[in-house]
């Protein structure tokens, strides 16, 4: 009976998921900004530009090695195609409280949210961390890369310049 | 269970054929996959057992459904022959242990099914996940949150409590949270921050002991307040618990309380982060018979930096709420560019020190004279300032500089005292106290590919002795990654035991897909993540992890 169900329900899913066309759109989830106030994801925004999002944490290095990379490049990304990038933590009350001195620290210029209870990070099916999503003019999801390695980064500028390529 | 999945299957069968209707075309299905595999050889040496069932699985999958403010989501967990590790702590089983159904409008969220909360910093209630832990306590039954005013959150929970494959205790809370800047216009302005919170938590729990009458209905309590000023932040958490008797207590019917604060400040290039914990009696959980991770209600912080290098993170603290107190203090400070330490892109500098003790818990003098232990009474009194034996000490200090376009390094250096006694439970053994080094170097060879070397040194007289590691990585973005690394035990005081972890493996990354295959020796040790730990068994074997998200 249980097993049934879910057979079911699995086909149900996957005849919906082969339905559907495109991309996916920017789940509406409550986080919090550096100050502490609420914030709906349904706000993230950038005037129709391409939008990268960044799930990291304090504690995870490769995170660290990727936000600080960007950051070295993110002024002349941010001219060139402009670029809004979401730095969002998902360090819990052991960590979240390290988040605004890292960023002020680093004199990071991104967006940064915190997903203290991980609802974001679910909401968008992110296993580990690190793992970028790049949204396009229209809010929709158009790619997204688990992990980091050294020279990724320059992927997701290429991508940004694609989005735009093609939406103009 | 089953009736709400076949409901839930049913109307979604229905939905490809409604597809005229343009609200059910804006629906969208996404989730994620992931699956451990692991075949095992027995290795006698490092404690590896004989395995009868040698080739075993960890997989679960996540699909959800969204539409407008309705969402539905569930996960299919195959942990039938776990990972030996998942089995040794209990987490074994198969079945579809967490599914929701939930609406969210523009001031109201109801969940109905499992779900994942906390409460301010999680001292009284939090229900939370950790997949590569084995950790999830997620609550089912109901969720309602809602902003009757703007600035004030109202969150109620009620339901029952996962431990592993079943659902089982009682749990309700409720929560308020006010923001000030929120609710008035003035101060939303204003470079003052303020925010209150409170709430109330109560777990049920028949009594059916034939000794003690016990509190079946067990309530706790807490009382938040954060201040800002600009760039400065202060928070406190204060928490009390009423009596609760349980087998970690050693059944004492004393109350239970916590504090914790943290104050940060920072500006362009320093920051300053401070926290401070003290814990008494503070074990909460849905049995009072659990032990280990099991049926834990709340979350008590813990007060050290998370190490992530191999060797540094051997001896890592794992929070023990029954009793303790300490601090931590961090300063992260970024030495400008185009100075003579900064080079050309700056240098920096991260200093961490953290001093965790027991608190003093003074027996009471009803309970001496009784002479039959403290069972059943109100036990001990443990004076606010007064610490006990010293159960951790980390002073770390990490430099990362960039020297030009290819060559960049990390060098840290950690001391720790552990009182391996009370974390890890062996008795009469001696504080550890170590000493480590750690190089990370990373070339850029190009664009797309990069070399990065670890070298890292431990040393310490007790426990396990010395131990030296090396692992190289070789990447070429944004798909291949190859590592072989290496962990030498050389010091430890039984040759036979000298023995080399190594481990080769290798990933390909497509997008939000990975398949990384490896092989090779796991140390015997604790895993700690977000300070959740638990023991990890030593192993030996090839293992393959596939993840993809859709």
């Amino acid at each position: 009976m249980k097993k049934l169900g879910f057979l079911v329900l699995l086909m149900a899913f996957w005849a919906n998921a082969c339905a559907q066309e495109g991309v996916l759109p920017l789940p509406s989830v409550n986080l919090k900004t550096l100050d502490g106030k609420k914030f709906n994801t349904s706000a993230i925004d950038n005037e129709g530009k391409p939008i990268i999002i960044c799930f990291f944490a304090t504690w995870c290095k490769p995170c660290m090695v990727e936000l600080k990379t960007i950051a070295e490049s993110y002024e002349d990304w941010q001219e060139e195609t402009g670029v809004k990038l979401y730095a969002v933590s998902i360090d819990d009350s052991r960590s979240s409280g390290k988040v605004a001195p890292l960023v002020n620290g680093q004199s990071w210029e991104y967006e940064v949210l915190l997903d203290e209870n991980s609802d974001f990070k679910r909401a968008l099916n992110v296993g580990d961390i690190p793992h970028t999503f790049i949204v396009n003019g229209k809010k929709e999801i158009v790619y997204q890369h688990a992990s980091y390695a050294p020279g990724v980064e320059q992927e997701y500028i290429e991508k940004v310049r694609e989005i735009l390529q093609q939406e103009n | 269970m089953k009736k709400p999945l076949l409901l839930l299957a049913c109307a979604l069968c229905l939905l490809p054929s409604l597809k005229a209707q343009s609200f059910l075309q804006q629906g969208k299905v996404s989730g994620n996959i992931q699956m451990n595999a692991q075949y095992y050889i027995e290795d006698s040496v490092i404690g590896a057992e004989k395995i009868d069932n040698k080739v075993r699985t960890n997989t679960f999958a996540n699909i959800q459904y969204q539409n407008g403010g309705f969402s539905a989501g569930l996960r299919y967990e195959y942990y039938a022959q776990p990972l030996i590790d998942f089995e040794k702590i209990g987490y074994v089983g198969e079945g579809i242990p967490y599914y929701y159904f939930a609406y969210t409008q523009d001031n109201m969220e109801i969940v109905l099914g499992s779900f994942y909360e906390q409460f301010g910093s999680g001292l009284t209630f939090r229900s939370y996940e950790d997949r590569n832990l084995g950790f999830d306590n997620a609550t089912r039954g109901v969720k309602i949150k809602a902003t009757p005013y703007k600035g004030i959150t109202l969150t109620g929970v009620w339901g029952k409590q996962r431990n592993f494959f079943d659902y089982e205790g009682q749990v309700r809370g409720i929560d308020a949270d006010i923001s000030l800047n929120e609710l008035s216009s003035k101060l939303g302005e204003s470079d003052f921050r303020l925010r209150f919170g409170g709430n109330f938590v109560s777990k049920y729990e028949a009594d059916n002991d034939p000794v003690y009458r016990l509190p079946e209905n067990v309530g706790a309590f807490s009382g938040r307040a954060g201040l800002g000023y600009r760039h400065f932040n202060l928070n406190g958490e204060y928490a009390y618990k009423f009596n609760d008797p349980m087998a970690l207590n050693d059944m004492v019917y004393k109350a239970g309380n916590a504090l914790l604060l943290t104050a940060s400040y920072a500006k362009k290039g320093l920051g300053v982060y401070l926290t401070g914990l003290r814990t008494d009696n503070f074990d909460f959980r849905t049995k009072r018979t659990a032990l280990l991770n099991n049926n834990l209600i709340n979350y008590i912080p813990t007060l050290t930096k998370e190490h992530t290098y191999a060797l540094s993170s051997i001896y890592a603290y794992s929070s023990q709420p029954l009793g303790q107190m300490g601090f931590q203090a961090e300063v992260q400070y970024k030495i400008p560019k185009k100075t003579l330490l900064g080079g050309k892109y700056g240098t920096d500098v991260a200093v961490n020190y953290s001093r965790i003790h027991g608190i003093r818990k003074d027996t009471l003098a009803s309970v001496l004279e009784n002479g039959e232990g403290m069972e059943g009474t109100l036990g001990y009194t443990a004076p606010f300032g007064a610490a006990g034996p010293l159960f951790y000490e980390d002073f770390n200090i990490e430099i990362g500089h960039k020297f030009n376009k290819s060559w960049k390094l990390i060098m840290s250096y950690v001391y720790l005292d552990y009182n391996i006694e009370v974390i890890e439970g062996h008795p009469g053994e001696p504080n550890v106290q170590s000493h480590i080094l750690i190089g990370d170097l990373t070339y850029k060879i190009n664009n797309r590919q990069a070399v990065r070397m670890e070298l890292q040194h431990l040393s310490t007289a007790q426990d396990d002795g010395n131990w030296a590691y090396a692992q190289v990585e070789y990447t070429v973005a944004p798909k291949w990654f190859v590592s072989v690394l290496d962990r030498w035990n050389y010091g430890n005081p039984v040759e036979s035991k000298q023995v080399h972890y190594y481990n080769i493996s290798g990933s390909f990354v497509h997008k939000a897909s990975k398949i990384t295959l490896g092989f090779g020796k796991q140390y015997e040790g604790i895993l700690c993540v977000g300070g959740v730990c638990r023991q990890v068994p030593a192993s030996y074997g090839m293992s393959l992890q596939v993840v993809t998200s859709f």
